[in-house]
């Protein structure tokens, strides 16, 4: 009874003395803490607020003068809607080319300049190939409409002094998507492919030796040394590529003109011209909403793929 | 296996050299897949009129002319630029306040609620409302047409804020102990011995920041409707993409459009030696291992 007793107190004298130094570091802390108000602020209103206006998708705000709430009226609109059906036909088709090249390509570039033995040229390619990548869209999309321009631009001129007739890319419903995913390369693999150089650079040089001493190959250290010691940074970049693919969004709102909209609009750039340009706020929500939960979905998804096949997973 | 490789090993001594060969060759020719757009741009901004109503567009210069780009400096391209630039430096500034501040803090070892936090914070890297709400949200507090718009709501990049945080809780303790001891207040310690400890850091994520506020178009386009108030890429924009046929002329407009299009890429070709700098000593792997 009595060390029972004693335990009690003890446990009590615990917890009071915890709670004793909880306060006495929240004291401390203090300054800290206040430091930290105005990114937290930040946070809330322009990250977590956006959140919980994502329940305007079941409501008809913006389409009349009181809102109410409507369920999954927006959900139903969607589905039966034709202009939906086309912008994630459009959405997948653009992302699944996306992800097919822009994935594999780095980690092939990545290799092949690891085994570049001119010291000068690796300086060059490594100083010049993600320059692209600071470039706004804007910038990007004058680039391609000056390299894709009918008459006078360079690709066409190759197209027609090889005899062909030039082909008007930027507004042609057969080639503007295979532009949207060159110029997403064009910018983009290059920094894809530096990450991964960056990870070469801080593999141990024994694993290279060692694999000398038992007689390995070229091609055997880049298969048995140096692309295992990518799994984990490509896990992590095929998992943050899959989470943004669907969200292809400022690439196409700067890129694309009337002519194309019926290959090139997107779930995001159909939500912004519902949203913003016809004012039908609540519907442009739900097609965002849609597309975080399909977007969830891969990422999860991907996930579990990436645990199997390469044996760690990122969340 | 290890005959095998031996065989290989003395095969390579020819194949090897024509595959080194082939892979340079193929690298220079990826480098200036890279490399020739950006001269055409240049150098066609360069060029007189003559010359661009012969060609179209120039790669090598035939005869060099600063004409075009008087010909901005004139122009409400100019006023364009100015905004850019304003809007740049006061966003970069406030995202530096806002992310070194916190940063600092949530690189404490025994911050309270500390797990808590960085949840919160990463949470949003992979959740995303969708373009509406954020609007709404802007439109709410007021801020449409006012480039508070620009400089408030895209203040803090979580990534951004990951790398400063990560760079200084690898700051030695005893560094920050010995300042405590010492008497020096928490904001003492920031500015005295954090941010000098942080520079390269502080330097790298300044640089980001810089680049992403100048290339921002979207958030321009949905909160800017003053078009005196527009920056350099949305006038950039309207001038390549304003009409379909503005893609297709073969105006002799050329070299004045190139010569935009420099305007709005400089800062960042400027920047560029710098940013890659960071990149190459593998500031940005920890991030994206994080």
């Amino acid at each position: 009874m009595s060390t029972n007793t004693t335990v009690v107190a003890e446990k009590g004298m615990v917890k009071q003395k915890s709670r004793s130094e909880f306060a006495r570091k929240f004291h401390r802390q203090k300054p800290i803490l206040i430091l930290l108000i105005p990114g937290i602020l930040w946070y809330i209103i322009f990250k977590y607020t956006p959140m919980l206006g994502a329940l305007a998708a079941f409501t008809d705000y913006g389409t009349k003068a009181k809102i109410s709430f409507i369920g999954f009226e927006n959900f139903i609109q969607l589905f039966t809607s034709p202009g939906f059906w086309g912008a994630f036909r459009n959405t997948l088709i653009i992302s699944f080319c996306n992800l097919l090249f822009y994935f594999p390509l780095p980690i092939i570039l990545a290799l092949l300049m690891n085994e570049l033995i001119f010291v000068r040229l690796k300086r060059l390619v490594q100083f010049i190939v993600y320059i692209p990548h600071f470039f706004s869209w804007v910038v990007v999309g004058a680039i391609f409409a000056m390299l894709l321009s009918p008459s006078e631009g360079i690709v066409n001129q190759i197209i027609m002094s090889l005899g062909g007739d030039p082909i008007y890319f930027m507004a042609d419903q057969n080639w503007f998507r295979s532009v949207l995913v060159g110029s997403y390369m064009w910018r983009d693999v290059g920094y894809g492919t530096i990450i991964y150089i960056a990870t070469i650079s801080t593999i141990d040089v024994q694993l290279y030796d060692a694999a000398t001493v038992d007689g390995a190959g070229y091609w055997q250290k880049m298969l048995y040394v140096t692309l295992p010691s990518l799994k984990s940074t490509i896990a992590t970049v095929l998992l943050l590529t899959v989470a943004r693919v669907l969200l292809i969004f400022e690439q196409v709102l700067v890129m694309y003109v009337p002519s194309v909209y019926s290959v090139s609009e997107v779930l995001t750039t159909y939500s912004f011209t519902e949203g913003l340009l016809n004012g039908n706020i609540g519907y442009a929500t739900a097609v965002s909403l849609f597309t975080a939960v399909v977007s969830a979905i891969l990422v999860i998804g991907c996930n579990k793929i990436s645990k199997k096949f390469l044996g760690e997973g990122i969340i | 296996m290890s005959r095998e490789s031996s065989g290989t090993l003395q095969y390579t001594s020819v194949g090897r050299k024509v595959f080194n060969i082939a892979n340079a060759l193929f690298l220079f020719l990826v480098s200036m897949a890279v490399l020739i757009p950006l001269l055409i741009v240049i150098v066609t901004s360069l060029s007189p009129d003559s010359v661009v109503a012969r060609e179209g567009y120039v790669l090598i210069p035939q005869g060099i002319t600063f004409e075009n780009y008087t010909k901005i400096f004139k122009s409400g391209y100019m006023s364009a630029f100015r905004n850019s630039i304003i809007v740049t430096i006061s966003s970069t500034l406030v995202s530096m306040v806002l992310t070194v501040v916190m940063g600092y803090a949530m690189a404490q070892k025994d911050l309270i609620g500390k797990k808590f936090l960085i949840r919160f914070v990463v949470a949003t890297m992979v959740l995303d409302a969708g373009i509406i709400p954020f609007y709404l949200v802007v439109k709410n507090l007021g801020m449409i047409d006012s480039y508070l718009s620009l400089i408030i709501p895209t203040a803090i990049s979580t990534y951004n804020l990951i790398l400063m945080k990560n760079y200084m809780s690898s700051i030695p303790t005893s560094l920050i102990e010995a300042a405590r001891i010492d008497g020096c207040s928490e904001l003492g310690i920031l500015f005295r011995i954090v941010i000098p400890v942080s520079i390269p850091i502080i330097a790298a994520v300044t640089l980001f920041y810089t680049v992403s506020h100048w290339n921002n178009y979207l958030h321009v386009v949905m909160f800017i409707n003053d078009s005196s108030k527009y920056t350099l890429q949305v006038l950039l924009r309207q001038l390549i993409f304003q009409s379909e046929s503005a893609i297709s002329s073969a105006s002799a407009l050329n070299n004045f459009k190139m010569a935009v299009m420099v305007m709005t890429m400089i800062p960042v070709l400027i920047l560029y030696p710098f940013i890659q700098r960071y990149f190459i000593s593998g500031i940005m792997l920890g991030s994206i291992k994080e």
